[in-house]
């Protein structure tokens, strides 16, 4: 089964990726990179992206799972001039706060598809 | 043209920048922590506070109780406890990759800052986990700085880390909380402070702080009423010429967290209430 590594560098195969992150969100720390980040710098992305998911995460708007133990969140979508940021979390059956980000570019990649690979790495990391 | 101003100014270096700077392994003990370093690097964190990986994955029934011993007895010296744990099926790589990380970035939290004066070192030594992936000292203090500055910004609740909270019985005007919050308050019996539902839910004692500070502020959790509840009336005594009743030892500590915003009434009789409610409260 792979690790952290492993799974990035099958997420640099997504069509149209530029880079790859698996990130905590309670404090921004960077657990693996892969590729390339905005501006090169992988940490602003991983502080930058946290920062995000911290505002959805803590409210319960976006957890409508209406009480049941399954996962409220699964992934996060930012659409921005010639890139998309992708974030999906990874749900472990054990406590713990991490997403994969994906940063890819517009012009080559398919949402759609980039969207389901980075659920099945997700669940390739930690099976559910 | 004035001086430039740096953006950075330097912070004085830690003992874990020292030994990061000087590549040094081994255990790095301090008042309730410890943090196991290779190369500099940081390997593993341990700390009182913080459920570690054990309570993590026992809690989640990914290794049963005995796994423990049995992992610890079988790393051996090259300290391979956590490829054993994966060898036997109870995880994957993955999965020992993230859990690992995310009991580390916890226990640092609360194992940081070292006090240089009451920290011990003992060079070569390792975990017996053995090195899953190795964190830079640099990244955890950033990584620790963030986490503390989100918990800074609910300082006015920090009384709430430490007392057995209880939930309180709400109506449809308060705030919905999380399904993470949602599992604290069904576990908030009055009777476990933060730290323990961390430790019975085998979940970030971090995030646990957090979410007990956001629902205090909520108004969705307070303390339990101090011991002894309200002095009683005593038959004759009267306010001119008797003495006070003496006060049995030191007074109680106050057990009251701000009132939160939603009590902030425009009601006149209602406030009028609230003001009296908080003025009884601070002569308990």
């Amino acid at each position: 089964m792979p690790g952290i590594d492993q799974v990035l560098s099958q997420a640099m195969g997504i069509p149209g990726v530029l880079g790859a992150a698996l990130i905590d969100w309670t404090s921004g720390l960077t657990l693996g990179t892969a590729g390339r980040a905005p501006h090169g710098d992988h940490d602003a992305a991983a502080a930058d992206t946290a920062d995000v998911v911290q505002a959805v995460a803590r409210n319960a708007t976006f957890d409508t799972s209406g009480g049941t133990d399954g996962p409220a969140l699964e992934d996060l979508i930012i659409t921005a001039a010639g890139s998309y940021h992708l974030i999906r979390f990874v749900h472990t059956a054990f406590d713990s706060q991490t997403y994969l980000y994906l940063w890819l570019d517009r012009a080559q990649a398919n949402l759609a598809v980039a969207r389901l690979r980075l659920r099945d790495l997700a669940a390739e990391l930690v099976p559910s | 043209m004035g001086l430039p101003i740096s953006p950075h100014p330097p912070a004085p270096a830690g003992l874990l920048d020292r030994f990061a700077a000087e590549r040094v392994t081994g255990a790095l003990r301090g008042p309730h922590g410890c943090f196991y370093l290779l190369d500099g690097a940081v390997t593993c964190v341990e700390d009182a506070a913080a459920p570690g990986i054990d309570v993590r994955l026992s809690a989640a029934g990914k290794v049963p109780p005995q796994g423990w011993r049995y992992a610890a007895e079988r790393a051996g010296p090259q300290r391979r406890g956590g490829q054993f744990l994966v060898s036997e099926g109870w995880l994957t790589q993955g999965e020992l990759e993230v859990c690992h990380l995310a009991a580390l970035l916890d226990a640092a939290f609360f194992a940081l800052p070292l006090p240089p004066d009451a920290t011990s070192f003992t060079p070569g030594t390792a975990h017996w986990l053995g090195v899953v992936r190795p964190v830079s000292a640099a990244a955890l203090q950033q990584a620790t700085a963030r986490r503390r500055a989100l918990l800074d910004r609910l300082r006015r609740w920090a009384a709430a880390d430490t007392s057995p909270v209880v939930a309180v019985p709400t109506d449809d005007r308060a705030p919905a909380p999380t399904s993470r919050q949602r599992r604290l308050l069904a576990h908030a019996d009055g009777r476990r402070t933060p730290y323990e539902l961390a430790r019975t839910l085998g979940q970030s004692a971090f995030v646990t702080l957090l979410d007990v500070r956001r629902l205090a502020a909520a108004g969705l959790v307070r303390m339990p009423p101090a011991p002894g509840g309200l002095p009683r009336r005593r038959p004759g005594a009267s306010l001119d010429g008797s003495a006070p009743p003496a006060a049995a030892g030191p007074r109680p500590p106050t057990w009251q967290l701000p009132v939160p915003d939603v009590l902030h009434t425009a009601d006149p009789d209602i406030a009028l209430l609230v003001r009296l409610r908080t003025a009884l409260e601070e002569n308990l």
